[in-house]
């Protein structure tokens, strides 16, 4: 009796997992622990995205190359006028200028020079959009750019149109490569991950329980706090309040007084160096000793200008580490500051990377779109590539995974340090079977 | 038997059972496609009978009932006259007996079987053809191209930019006449223009549910106008009560669907389509099918649909033609044709399924030109198709 009951109770449960026609998770996509896998506590999802990556499968292949031509044209889109973050789009620019330079000393591609064709990415309403058109009529092979969600969303969906190899470098937006298009690449880790080491940092490791945000009204503080609220929610400890502010905003006084009468016991920042910093001061105006967290764009020499000795200990992410003993960084920095005398950012860094990979790509596949998007996205030919930024680990939408970097003020300058793997907790983590 | 039931874990299981069951059975049930379709309410109604009617009696077709299979497929390439292989959209204009092909490198025009192509230089405002609609009400050909709107007439181009008029933006990924309205999907924005007034209004995140004015096609019927808002899922506009609805992913996460058949199956929209009283939805992770009351998802594990990712769809009467990147397939909701062509051949495929089972296949001999499908355009006994590589067509053969 003992033998039919276990053999009716397994018949039973197998039947009814059986009776589930879904997809089974092989991998988590995205670096994302266990328990955070969405409504995974619940139920098995009907349908998982992103876990194989697409190909294309269209007609271009067989075109031959052009043997007339007297430059190989890389296009470039970023904001470089109009912009409040055109600073951030002079260092992309000029970090993929000094790849172009390199590339050309080394003799080009078979002899004919790399060009850049340059194009800002602000004007207009979907400005983006025209400037890709531009970029198609000028012939070039693959294109970089841009940092604006905004303008790197627009701009993907005309590079899928006109079939133009894309990487982006400086966008952290977690979405732009979740709408599926086999033709764009993102060498710079996104506010996914950004988001994961800072809810393990400041919930985790620091024990914060009533947290306050003031995020930028803009879709970089929209998309990039979304999965640290999620975050945070998810294992326990949604925001108390979260405050928005407007570009080019100088008094977050209201905001502030606001969050100060919850009485949280840390604040997140997520927003431009220079609100940040502004937002800062005014939170110590303002009597709040709270410990300040705050979103990767504070890592820069404006934040610490504008916020000088109240930027102490406060604690972001950093995509990859600018103090890295490694020879190829430091080999980077020195001519990037001998040839534009400055220091380079995180969007020089990362587009010097990104530029490197398209002129590789260009030398190895020629001078055909398809096949140049191929050898980009075959999870082979750059899966491990070592840059200035360090390793490239893309998942199936081809976003560099590879683990970052958290940053954190000390005598007046960033320290940089791995960002701790997600600290599981086994009692939010309870997969059900349940589900499709 | 007693101490079986007397059993925690039996007692469970049991339960998982009942309640298993209990979904799987109204799973199955919701999973069928509603034969209910859209009836606008009487205060929403306005007299489109007009719109309604003329387009059907410009359009009739003899898509009724079952499903169609087209062959005897020729292609048409550069060989034969086409400015590009690249083949963004086709249109069949019947009151000229002519086919209008939208290509990377101009308009091609087919007409008593010969080929001929415009370009900037007869007055495009781009060579980048990526849309085509023509007004039942007027004839007109208007034009969607990479650097903004044609209208032809009279034998001429008439040009409208972000510069010349209100419209959102040059690229004009989608344009759809609807009535004396002409209808446009950009990155900037959707919007209408009043051929009678020649007023554009516009439709971006500051006047309307969208996070962001990224549009990227849109289609219309029974008074109302659904936007494929890109990010966005689909907007619907009433043209009546000027009112929107937005229709998302429930589930709220890019990385699943959670439950089939919930919603769209994803926010990522790439267009709409509607007809008989079904809205048709295509994205680059599935398909979806609103009756107005329940929705229906469609991906290549669980129907007969050729692949996931969809550049396109367009409805003709009970059916939806479905352009995917791995073949074309044709669809009542219930019963699928997909057309696939065999690598190095000219040669290929129709393959029969009610839902994901298999039917029957149809050899084909020649097959479709290219299985990377971006347009469609159905009329009476033929289809037209525009690949990646080159346009062709089919004849009805059933």
């Amino acid at each position: 009796m003992k033998n039919l009951r276990v053999i009716f109770t397994g018949l039973l449960v197998s039947v009814s997992i059986s009776m589930a026609s879904g997809q089974q998770l092989p991998v988590n996509y995205g670096n994302i622990p266990d328990e955070l896998v969405a409504f995974d506590k619940y139920q098995k999802a009907y349908k998982y995205h992103f876990i194989e990556p697409m190909e294309f499968y269209g007609a271009g292949r067989e075109l031959p190359f052009p043997t007339d031509l007297k430059e190989v044209r890389i296009g470039f889109l970023g904001p470089l006028e109009g912009s409040i973050i055109s600073n951030l789009g002079q260092q992309m620019l000029q970090g993929s200028v000094l790849a172009i330079e390199e590339a050309n000393k080394k003799g080009g591609y078979k002899g004919i020079p790399f060009k850049l064709m340059i194009h800002n990415d602000v004007g207009l309403w979907g400005a983006a959009a025209n400037e890709l058109v531009k970029m198609d009529d000028e012939g070039v092979w693959a294109w970089l750019g841009s940092i604006d969600d905004i303008v790197s969303h627009v701009a993907i969906r005309a590079t899928l149109k006109l079939e133009i190899p894309n990487i982006n470098t400086g966008d952290p937006d977690p979405t732009f490569t979740e709408t599926n298009i086999p033709w764009v690449l993102r060498t710079i880790p996104d506010d996914r991950q950004s988001s994961y080491a800072l809810v393990d940092k400041i919930f985790v490791k620091d024990k914060h329980t009533r947290v306050a945000v003031i995020r930028a009204n803009n879709r970089y503080g929209r998309v990039g706090i979304l999965h640290f609220n999620r975050t945070s929610t998810r294992i326990g400890y949604p925001l108390i309040i979260e405050e928005r502010f407007m570009d080019n905003e100088t008094d977050f006084r209201p905001q502030l007084n606001r969050i100060k009468k919850t009485s949280p016991d840390a604040i997140q920042i997520w927003g431009n160096a220079k609100e940040s910093a502004l937002i800062l001061q005014q939170i110590r105006e303002l009597g709040m000793n709270q410990p300040v967290y705050a979103s990767d764009r504070v890592v820069s020499k404006e934040f610490l200008e504008i916020a000088g000795s109240l930027a102490e200990n406060i604690i972001t992410t950093c995509q990859y580490n600018p103090e890295a003993n490694d020879p190829k960084l430091k080999a980077f920095k020195a001519n990037y500051v001998k040839r534009f005398g400055q220091e380079p950012d995180v969007f020089a860094a990362h587009a010097y990377d990104g530029m490197n990979i398209i002129i590789e790509a260009i030398r190895k596949a020629g001078l055909n779109r398809v096949l140049i998007r191929d050898l980009l996205t075959d999870l082979k030919t750059f899966q491990g590539y070592q840059g200035v930024t360090g390793p490239i680990h893309f998942d199936g939408t081809w976003n560099n995974i590879r683990p970052i970097f958290m940053a954190q003020v000390k005598n007046g300058k960033f320290e940089f340090y791995p960002a701790p793997a997600y600290q599981k907790d086994n009692t939010i983590y309870k997969k059900t079977s349940m589900g499709y | 038997m007693k101490r079986i039931f007397s059993n925690k874990l039996f007692r469970y299981s049991l339960l998982v059972l009942i309640i298993a069951g209990a979904g799987v059975l109204g799973l199955s049930k919701s999973r069928k496609p509603n034969s209910g379709a859209m009836k606008p309410k009487k205060a929403e109604m306005a007299d489109f009978s007009t719109i309604e009617s003329r387009e059907k009696e410009a359009r009739p077709g003899n898509i009724s009932e079952g499903i169609p299979i087209y062959g005897n497929w020729k292609t048409f390439t550069e060989k034969d006259g086409l400015p590009s292989d690249k083949c963004y959209a086709v249109r069949i204009d019947k009151e000229r007996n002519r086919v209008l092909v939208g290509t990377h490198h101009g308009l091609a025009v087919y007409q008593d079987g010969k080929w001929t192509t415009y370009t900037k230089e007869d007055g495009l405002a781009h060579n980048g053809i990526v849309s085509i609609d023509i007004s039942v009400l007027t004839g007109d050909v208007w034009i969607g191209t990479l650097g903004g709107l044609n209208r032809w007439s009279g034998g001429k181009f008439e040009t409208f930019t972000q510069f010349n008029s209100g419209m959102p933006n040059d690229l004009v990924y989608n344009v759809f006449c609807y009535g004396k309205d002409v209808w446009c999907a950009t990155g900037g924005g959707a919007g209408h223009y009043d051929t009678q007034t020649r007023q554009w209004e516009i439709f971006t995140e500051m006047n309307a549910p969208m996070h962001e004015p990224w549009t990227y096609a849109l289609s219309a019927g029974d008074g109302k106008v659904w936007i494929a808002a890109w990010g966005g899922g689909v907007i619907e506009y009433n043209t009546v009560t000027k009112q929107f609805r937005d229709y998302v992913d429930p589930d709220g996460f890019m990385e699943i669907d959670l439950q089939p058949d919930d919603g769209v199956v994803h926010d990522i929209t790439t267009a709409t389509s509607y007809s008989d009283g079904i809205l048709w939805i295509s994205s680059y992770f599935g398909m979806s099918r609103y009756d107005g009351k329940n929705w229906k998802g469609y991906f290549d594990h669980d129907s007969g649909i050729a692949s996931n990712f969809i550049n396109f769809l367009r409805a003709e009467r009970n059916v939806v033609f479905v352009c995917c990147d791995e073949g074309l397939s044709c669809t009542d909701g219930t019963t699928w044709v997909t057309y696939h062509k065999f690598d190095n051949s000219t040669d290929g495929k129709a393959i029969v399924k009610e839902g994901n089972t298999l039917i029957k296949e149809v050899p084909l001999s020649p097959s479709i030109s290219h299985n990377f499908i971006i347009g469609v355009d159905a009329e009476d006994d033929v289809l037209w198709v525009a690949t990646s590589k080159g346009v062709c067509r089919g004849e009805l053969l059933n």
